[in-house]
């Protein structure tokens, strides 16, 4: 009975290594070896990419039921911020203050909770105050940016590829703090406005936690402390980051990356879409058009045209190294892999893509979070009853999988170019590798993202070695969904419809 | 203040159907309490009133001299309130060991009480490795009893635990739900009249989304009709569960 069952949920995935295996060989023997070891790297690179988009999705989706459509925007996102903190970290330094500033106040939400909810207001006026002080906070925040020379922080990395013997060519400089001083003030005092308004002042029926109450001024200070920091450190800590070596500052751009597309979701979940969850359909469309915001607030800020991020140097040194072990010593551009000369960078982003594999697979099995999100996937309410505030773990999960998005976008930039419309191709592919695997499966997510970037690679070889289109690549891995949904509606390992 | 737990006239809606129209309880400490009535009264509703699930909109409910309605779920349930839903609700997903390590309220619940909850339900020692799916019916419920038992609550509140077990298995779960009686407090939801009547100290009926009726089980035995008019049980005959 019970090896039946597990036999059952097995099965897929036996039967799809079993197609691809079969496959292989028969495409092994029609190939010859070179071709075929090519195209299967090729497609390995792929389905790490789409595995990097659809990880994040499928987890998203599996936990809470929200289809995030900006995700490809916040890949997008994540590719602009890490290149631009590789390149001229200037932008990211300059505006760090400001945003600091701004969550400090924000997170004060707590402490007025006891103070406001108190004031004897009636419920319209306690409505229209609401709204004066969001008004007011927005209108506070615009003060804060008045002439603020954001396209002149993120002017400047057009010119980075000249300039490469001279890295600190780049650091502009910045408005003196003489000036600067008046701007994270005005956003901290916004971010205090809007936390007053979302601790509903006049509503007494707030709950008023008593047992935690060092934690949130403990956190303030911490803030406090790291705004202050951000403000003084504007200048030195830019030139520091471009002074470092290459290999460091891309592995900290990779950081860099994540950790913005991280604080971008919940930022995102906590304003937009936690008071949309009852109404699905709207969240569809929010996620929909923020990704077009996001688009084009980028196409602002760096102009509608390609760029290309340089390799790091640790993938770069010319020549082509022997084997794997001799790329340790050499870091070469190239790596010899049976015979088949493949970038090393690539096979960098393989690694990337099963390294994340490999930490979901550790935070779901063995976390305590993660043992919230597997069981919330079936039965939030209960999760909820046995003391677990989802609501805050819809948020970290949501900060994840845009993370992950975004640090799959800034590892793909320095191979495909870097445009406002980059995620767009991913996040179709992405959707595509979560409705093959199954919703809210992050394995079935791996399953589908090799199936897909197999299907893509060997379908782009056959076109090209049958005169075909093109576009009978691009469609191979719509086929491959229509086969695996044919046979299986949920999806490989999926148990939602 | 000798109740743990005291509802007075709650009102509960779910979408616009007005579930309950007012519910008044009383659960005196160290007892259990049995909530009686037929298929769809409110029984079910009443408890997932009490824990936040489906919050009141009228009412209050006082937990250990505190009022908790209008309080979310999660809040409400750290207070000390453990809730075992109806049919078995327990984390497919999950391990048995897991279903039982998500209850912890504290770090290191579960490795205090896992003495005392293993010797409740000898069972589930055994396969506390198995996911959740691969258990039994008889065996998901104890572990659905035995997942309210990780934290310290001082409430349980109990729904329908006998439903779909075999005999034995109800007879074990008695024996359990008496045992834990003696250090904590329930609120029992059961179809099993039977069982009902042998474990509650005091009883409600619930019926039409109103509590009709309430006092000593031990004088609810008694009185046949008040059983066959709320609860469609005739007394005297066997077995008469359903």
């Amino acid at each position: 009975m019970i090896r039946r069952k597990s036999l059952r949920q097995i099965l897929p995935g036996l039967v799809v290594i079993l197609v691809i295996l079969v496959l292989g060989i028969l495409a092994y023997r029609f190939m010859g070896s070179e071709s075929f070891i090519r195209t299967a790297l090729s497609g390995l690179t792929l389905s790490a990419l789409y595995f990097m988009v659809a990880a994040g999705l499928t987890i998203i989706f599996g936990l809470m039921d929200v289809l995030n459509f900006a995700h490809g925007a916040m890949f997008m996102t994540g590719a602009y911020m890490g290149w631009q903190f590789y390149t001229n970290p200037t932008f990211l330094f300059g505006l760090l203050p400001l945003v600091l500033a701004f969550v400090t106040g924000i997170s004060t939400t707590g402490l007025w909770i006891p103070l406001v909810s108190q004031w004897k207001i009636t419920e319209a006026w306690r409505k229209r105050l609401t709204a004066v002080l969001v008004v007011v906070a927005l209108g506070i925040a615009v003060l804060g940016f008045l002439k603020f020379d954001l396209l002149g922080l993120a002017d400047t990395a057009m010119v980075t590829a000249m300039n490469a013997g001279n890295p600190l060519a780049e650091a502009t400089p910045q408005e003196v703090l003489a000036t600067f001083w008046k701007r994270p003030l005005l956003l901290l005092i916004s971010g205090l406005l809007l936390a007053i308004s979302a601790a509903r002042p006049g509503d007494d029926t707030q709950v008023i936690s008593s047992n935690k109450k060092a934690l949130p001024w403990v956190r303030l200070a911490a803030l406090i402390g790291v705004t202050l920091a951000a403000v003084f450190l504007r200048e030195s800590a830019s030139i520091a980051v471009l002074k470092m070596n290459g290999t460091l500052r891309f592995l900290l751009a990779l950081l860099v990356g994540a950790g913005v597309g991280a604080g971008l979701g919940s930022l995102i979940e906590v304003s937009l879409i936690r008071p949309l969850y009852a109404r699905p359909f709207y969240i569809v469309l929010l996620t929909l058009g923020l990704g077009y915001v996001l688009r084009e607030v980028i196409q602002v800020l760096w102009d509608p045209i390609a760029y290309s991020m340089d390799v790091p140097p640790l993938f770069a040194q010319p020549g082509k190294a022997e084997n794997l072990l001799a790329w340790f010593t050499g870091h070469n551009l190239t790596i010899n892999i049976a015979g088949v000369t493949f970038p090393s960078y690539r096979l960098f982003i393989i690694f990337l893509g099963g390294l994340m594999l490999l930490g979901l697979f550790v935070l779901m099995r063995y976390s305590r979070l993660g043992m919230i999100i597997r069981a919330g996937v079936q039965d939030r309410s209960m999760v909820e009853a046995l003391g677990i505030n989802v609501k805050a773990v819809f948020s970290v999960v949501f900060a994840i999988g845009v993370g992950l998005a975004a640090l799959g976008g800034i590892g793909a930039a320095p191979f495909i170019p870097v445009t406002p419309n980059m995620g767009d191709a991913y996040q179709m592919q992405g959707f595509i590798t979560v409705v093959i695997g199954g919703m809210g499966s992050y394995g079935g997510a791996g399953v589908g993202a090799l199936l897909l970037g197999m299907a893509r690679a060997f379908g782009d070889f056959l076109a090209l070695k049958f005169n075909m289109s093109p576009a009978i690549a691009e469609a191979s891995t719509v086929i491959v969904m229509i086969i695996v949904l044919l046979v299986k509606p949920s999806g490989l390992f999926g148990k939602k419809e | 203040m000798d109740n743990m737990l005291k509802l007075e006239s709650i009102h509960t809606f779910i979408g616009q159907f007005h579930i309950l129209e007012g519910v008044s309880i009383e659960v005196p400490r160290q007892s259990i309490t049995v909530l009686l009535g037929r298929n769809g009264a409110g029984k079910t509703t009443t408890l997932k009133s009490i824990i936040g699930l489906t919050p009141p909109r009228h009412g209050k409910v006082i937990f250990d001299g505190d009022e908790i309605q209008g309080k979310r779920a999660y809040d409400i349930a750290a207070m000390g309130i453990g809730y075992v839903p109806e049919h078995r609700a327990v984390f497919r997903n999950l391990s048995v060991l897991e279903n039982l390590k998500i209850a912890e309220k504290k770090r290191g619940d579960l490795d205090r009480k896992s003495d005392f909850i293993f010797g409740l339900f000898p069972d589930l020692k055994r396969l506390y490795k198995l996911p959740g799916n691969h258990l039994s019916g008889g065996q998901q419920q104890m572990l659905a009893v035995a997942r309210a038992l990780v934290a310290d609550n001082k409430l349980l509140l109990i729904d329908e635990p006998s439903e779909g077990l075999a005999p034995i298995l109800i007879e074990q779960m008695m024996v359990a739900i008496k045992e834990l009686s003696k250090t904590t407090t329930i609120l029992l939801v059961e179809q099993n009249f039977i069982m009902a009547s042998q474990l509650g100290d005091n009883y409600f009926i619930i019926d039409d989304g109103k509590t009709v009726k309430n006092g000593k089980m031990s004088e609810l035995i008694k009185e046949e009709d008040v059983v066959k008019e709320y609860l469609g049980v005739s007394l005297g005959k066997s077995g008469g569960a359903k």
